[in-house]
This record gives structure tokens, C-alpha cells and sequence, in this order.
């Protein structure tokens, strides 16, 4: 799940990671009477799931209530991501001597949580560091332990140090700005685990007079571990997929993807569905859409059908069984159910192996159908048939 | 011989009471495998399929002796049921279920290693060496044939696609594992082409790979560096798939270039590791690097 900027700011605050002051805006009103709360000049953000809505001309700046408004009854007409904009954040616009890059994720490779930081922020870290690696610390950590001291005065010296190599620690009383940033680290990286989180980053963590702000805030929580985060529930219903066949399928522990092509495909296991798109790419067609179940039976394939009939899309439904521990007869007693109660309007293949593969193909048979064993012949014949539908 | 499982695993079951655990429970005595014990806590002094249950992993350890555990507990209790198997002092774990909240694997990841201990899964089928008969985890022991080649999958039933066509083609299997769907696993594969490595009975290694992370690419680099001399063969799932969407498997998603297919295939390339463009020529590549 990943949360929005407005909601991640709230979990910064809530954990002691400063943000600029705000609040949330849905009309243009709402937006001037937050900018008179807050005097301006302000800064207005549409709450996306989408990166780089700088690039995009979705950031908006305004020096007084009217145009604030004005600002943001343009961005509430406005569409990004396949999603409208309906909610604003409205925020002081900070004075900002310098930017700074801060984030904690998991490093897939040490299977390890790392922290990372860069001297300047507001950038794409990735192409920072493919640019000028010295630019960017990464601090690989013991999940066990997490930053110790060395750790965070590792960071802050790192960020201290201006790129020509010098130290900009002053030496005085005052904590330097590397050494603040230590701390915000210290607080993003509780955060990352009281949240069961996959990444969290502040870009740009901005110096401002009187010390740091998390100008921008991402952190995507695992959606795994959502059962044990009681205080982002609030936030769950805002981040559904607009899609309802996806949430539906999702309560299944299935995944429904739709696609641009012509084929409907019902299959079992995230590596075979991917196999049989890239089969049928291979072979000139397309895929409309894919449900990828787990192990299911006679009516979870069932209700596969009913979900993929409802969504109506393709030429050509493509179905593959592979019955490891499941059964084929079972699995064809629910496919001829769901075709006597509701048949099809597109042609159907059906490419079914594995324990009691006789007895299945016999019950399909039966019902006028033709099953198949390979893979490949499946797949041509869907290809074949979805382009007989397009010549129709 | 074989990697991970063979003839000298004694199994224990954890949560073995479960639906599922029991039906597995049954199939793997069935094939071959020594499943000497189950844990469940309050059904100690039980059994299932004739297997003896304990209520602790420390009781079972201590009365059985089991070697290896296979974890059939809930995904919310995985971490907990992990580091019990952890502490009584077994060093194989299988964690067969999805959905382990990734900071718990983190955790149990780390633990394992302090305590030197061989993790595979979670979200795994499991493993099965057919020349040992044994079998850990819910692989459908029919499609496999006993031979010279280690298979590493992310994927389940791909597996049994590709190895299916194997056996057929008479190619056998000396041990192979599911190492689980998810961005992190306990046993990734520069690991597990490490362990093929070792074991005199492999001749050569199937990696089943998909888009998503850089355990293919991690793998690759391990084969180029000359630790590994076995000869490396490898399918890739998802060459055509679109970017940005989760592909079903929680690790199988390409994000910001990373975990490209093209990524991963000019890895393999300059490892010098053919790669399958679909399953039907795995058969070929494979006996082509055996004779080779």
C-alpha cells in the first residue's frame, strides 16, 4: 500500500520527522481558506499515486488566497495516472537554503534493510548515483540492530562533506546540518519498522532557518503486514483500486491484470501466466486480460469464470490447467457448470494436464468441448481464433 | 545425492495438524520421505498419518530427532514458528507459505544466519530429490525422474511445466527447489548454484527465473567470476510483460528499469548462460550443456 503524500506527512509528524505546516484541500475554497489559515506565499500538491508531478506541471504556487484558489480549481480539472485529482495539499512554501535525500528500504540483494543518502535532493536518486556514485551513501543494516552509532555519524559527516571534499562542520555548539539529518534518519528508519515498510523516502529533506523539513514524503507499507497496522486502516478505503474485478480478486488471493490485447487467460501461478502472455506475444497475439489463481477447484474455478465473464473482455478466453495436486475432473465439473449457466460469447481453448487428466478431458468432451494437452497447441489456437474474431 | 533433502532428512512438520499439512503429510510418507515427527502446540500425543505430534519443536527435537523442519504454520506466525525451529536447533527450515509480512523474512533471514541455517521459502513449494525419495514441501512428486540436474525456480507450477518436459525427455533431477516467489528469499540463487556446485551428483543447473529483483543478474555474475563450474542453463519468465504491474508474484514486478528482462538477459549473456526463449527448448539446452 502505498500512502499518499498528505498521509505520510501525518505518520512523519506523528513520529517526529518535521513537515511543512498544511492541510488538505478538495475544492478551491477549502484551498484559499487553508492559505489565508497558513499566509501565503503557499504550495499547492495534487495527493497522486504517481511520481515526478513536478516534471508533470502538477506543483503549483501561489502568493495570495485568490490565486491559491485559482490554482487549484485548474489541478481539481485535471487527470494524471489514470486518476483525477480530488485532493489537494495545500502547505506553507519554505525558504529552502539547501536539499538533502533521505530513505530507507529493503536492499533485495543483502536481504537487508539499507539506508540511503544524498547531498542533493529533489533528484531521481537512482540516476545521482548512476551518474556520480560518490554522490550517494548507501548503509546496509542489521535488521536485528538497526543504525548504530558509527552508523549515523557515518551519514552525517557523509552529508557534511561538500562534494570537493571538505567538511562543512563548523565546530561549533550546534548541531551541523548532517548531524540533524543523522536524526531524522534515526526517526525514518523506527518508522520503516514500526510500519512494516518497503520504502520510505524524504525527497527532498529541505534545510530551512531553523532546521529540516520533509518537503516531500513517500512510504509504502507491505501490504502483508497491513493486518498488524491498525493506525493506517483509515487510510485503506482511499487507495482501493478503482478497478472492483481486482479488489474482487484480491479477496481471493488472486491477481487480475487487464491488458490492451485480445485474449482472455485463466491460469495458476504467477511464472506460468507470465509464460503463456509471453507465448502468446511470441505467437502474434495479444493478451485482454489474465486472473491468475492459486490451487483452486471446482467452484474456485467456477467463480473464475463468472469474474472474467463479468469483465468481458477478449476474442478468446485461453484457459490452462496445470493440476499438480488439484484435479482435472473436478476442475472440468466446474467449467461445464459455469458454460450451462451462463455460456460464453467468445470461443473457449482449454489446455488441461495433470492428476485425473482422462477423466477431465472426458467430462469436457462431453460438454462439446475440445481440451488439449500442450501448451503450445493451446496457444495457437487462441492466437488463431482471436484473429478469426477480429476478421468477423 | 542431492542438495538441502535426501535419504537422511527426518522431517518434522510444523503445524501439521492443519488441513493442508495433513494432506501433505500423508503424500510426502507416501513418496519416500522420513517424516518422523509433527508439532502443533495441544495436540501433543496425536498423530497424523502415523506420524507422532509433540507440542513443542524442543520436544520433538529431543524425543525424534528431526533434522529439518517444514513450516505449514500461517504467514502472520511465521516469524515466531521459524525461530522456535531456529532455537530447538534445526538448520533446514521450508517455509511453504505466502504472504510472510517481508520485515518478519527480514528477521528470520538474519536469525537463520547467525545460526547457520539453510532457509528456503517462504512462498515456496518446497523441494524434492527423486533419487533420494524425499520430498519437502507440496511438488508433485509424478513429474520428476531421478538424474544429474539441480533445478532453482522462483515459480511453482512453471516448475512442473518445465520439468515435466524434461522428464520426458529423460533428462532426470537431482534435487529440485522452489526457492519461493517473494523479493527475498532465505536460500536466493548465487546461494543455491553454490550448494549445486558442491554436490557431486549435479552435473549441471536449471535456473527458473522471472523479471523482478537481481538474484538472476547476482547469479550470473557468480557464474562469470568462475566460482561456479558447473555448466548453467536458465528459462526467464515475463519478457513481454508490462512494466510497473506486480506479475502475482509479490517479487515479480519491474520498477524504474530495475528487474528487466533485458537487465537479466544480458547478465546471463555475458556469463556465458543460454537462456530458454520458451520451455520447449529447455529439454535441448539442457542436454546440449550435458553432453558438452
Amino acid at each position: 500500500m502505498n500512502l499518499r503524500e498528505y498521509q505520510a506527512k501525518r505518520i512523519f509528524a506523528r513520529r517526529g520527522i518535521a513537515v511543512p505546516r498544511g492541510d488538505l484541500a478538495l475544492t478551491a475554497d477549502e484551498a484559499a481558506r487553508v492559505a489565508v489559515e497558513l499566509g501565503c506565499p503557499v504550495v499547492i500538491k495534487p495527493q497522486l499515486g504517481i511520481k515526478k508531478r513536478g516534471k508533470l506541471g502538477l506543483i503549483r504556487f501561489a502568493d495570495d488566497p485568490a490565486s491559491a484558489a485559482e490554482e487549484a480549481r485548474e489541478l481539481l480539472s485535471r487527470e494524471a495516472g489514470g486518476e483525477s485529482v480530488s485532493r489537494l495539499l495545500v502547505e506553507e512554501r519554505a525558504r529552502i537554503d539547501r536539499e538533502l535525500y533521505l530513505a530507507v528500504t529493503v536492499d533485495h540483494r543483502s536481504r537487508a534493510p539499507v539506508l540511503i543518502a544524498a547531498r542533493s535532493g529533489g533528484v531521481d536518486v537512482e540516476e545521482l548515483a548512476a551518474g556520480d556514485p560518490g554522490q550517494v551513501l548507501r548503509l546496509p543494516l542489521d535488521v536485528l540492530k538497526g543504525p548504530g552509532e558509527e552508523h549515523l555519524a557515518r551519514l552525517a559527516a557523509f552529508l557534511d562533506e561538500d562534494p570537493a571534499g571538505e567538511s562543512r562542520t563548523t565546530g561549533g555548539a550546534d548541531p551541523s546540518t548532517g548531524e540533524l539529518a543523522a536524526q531524522v534518519a534515526e526517526a525514518l528508519y523506527g518508522l520503516f519498522r514500526r510500519y512494516d515498510v518497503e520504502l520510505t523516502e524524504i525527497n527532498p529533506l529541505a534545510v530551512v532557518a531553523d532546521g529540516l523539513l520533509a518537503v516531500d514524503a513517500v512510504l509504502n507499507v507491505n501490504d502483508d503486514a497491513l493486518f498488524r497496522q491498525e493506525e493506517l486502516s483509515e487510510y485503506r478505503d482511499t487507495l482501493r483500486d478503482p478497478d472492483p474485478l481486482v479488489e474482487e480478486a484480491r479477496a481471493s488471493d488472486w491477481t487480475y491484470i487487464e491488458l490492451p490485447g485480445e485474449i482472455a487467460i485463466l491460469s495458476s501461478g504467477a511464472g506460468l501466466t507470465m509464460t503463456i502472455l509471453d507465448l502468446i506475444n511470441f505467437a502474434g497475439g495479444s493478451a485482454a486480460n489474465f486472473i491468475d489463481t492459486a490451487q483452486i477447484d471446482e467452484e474456485g474455478i467456477y467463480r473464475a469464470f463468472d469474474l472474467l465473464s463479468r469483465a468481458g473482455r477478449g476474442r478468446c478466453l485461453l484457459v490452462n490447467i496445470f493440476a499438480g495436486l488439484n484435479r482435472c475432473d473436478s476442475l472440468a465439473r466446474g467449467i461445464v457448470r459455469f458454460l450451462e449457466d451462463s455460456p460464453p460469447g467468445i470461443p473457449l481453448v482449454i489446455r488441461m494436464v495433470g492428476n485425473r487428466e482422462r477423466e477431465g478431458h472426458a467430462i469436457l468432451r462431453e460438454a462439446g468441448l475440445d481440451p488439449c494437452t500442450e501448451l503450445e497447441e493451446a496457444v495457437e489456437r487462441a492466437v488463431e481464433s482471436s484473429r478469426e474474431g477480429e476478421r468477423s | 545425492m542431492s542438495v538441502i533433502v535426501d535419504s537422511r532428512t527426518r522431517l518434522l512438520v510444523q503445524g501439521i495438524t492443519g488441513e493442508a499439512a495433513r494432506r501433505h503429510t500423508e503424500l510426502m510418507v507416501e513418496y519416500g520421505t522420513a517424516v518422523v515427527a509433527g508439532a502443533r502446540p495441544g495436540a501433543g500425543g496425536t498423530e497424523v498419518h502415523g506420524v507422532p505430534v509433540f507440542d513443542s519443536v524442543a520436544e520433538a527435537v529431543e524425543r525424534v530427532r528431526p533434522n529439518a523442519s517444514i513450516l505449514f504454520v500461517p504467514a502472520r506466525a511465521m516469524k515466531h514458528a521459524a525461530c522456535e525451529a531456529l532455537e530447538a536447533g534445526l538448520r533446514t527450515l521450508v517455509m511453504v507459505s505466502e504472504h510472510v509480512p517481508l520485515h518478519d523474512t527480514l528477521e528470520i533471514v538474519a536469525r537463520a544466519a547467525e545460526h547457520g541455517a539453510t532457509l528456503i521459502g517462504p512462498n515456496t513449494p518446497g523441494l524434492i530429490s527423486p533419487g533420494e525419495r524425499c520430498k519437502v514441501g507440496f511438488v508433485p512428486a509424478m513429474y520428476y525422474t531421478p538424474g544429474g540436474v539441480g533445478v532453482a525456480s522462483r515459480s511453482g507450477t512453471l516448475t512442473y511445466e518445465i520439468v515435466s518436459r524434461l522428464t520426458r525427455a529423460g533428462i532426470g533431477q537431482s534435487t529440485c527447489a522452489g526457492i519461493g516467489g517473494d523479493p527475498v528469499v532465505g536460500t536466493p540463487f548465487p546461494e543455491i548454484l553454490r550448494l549445486f556446485e558442491g554436490d557431486p551428483d549435479t552435473r549441471a543447473v536449471l535456473l527458473i527465473g522471472e523479471i523482478g529483483g537481481s538474484m538472476e543478474e547476482a547469479a550470473a555474475e557468480l557464474v562469470l567470476s568462475g566460482e561456479i563450474g558447473k555448466p548453467v542453463v536458465a528459462y526467464l519468465a515475463g519478457r513481454t510483460a508490462p512494466p510497473g504491474k506486480r506479475m502475482g508474484h509479490a517479487g515479480a514486478i519491474v520498477a524504474g528499469g530495475r528487474g528487466s528482462i533485458r537487465s537479466k538477459l544480458d547478465a546471463f549473456e555475458e556469463a556465458g548462460i543460454p537462456v530458454a526463449r520458451v520451455p520447449a527448448e529447455v529439454p535441448r539446452l539442457v542436454r546440449e550443456c550435458l553432453s558438452g
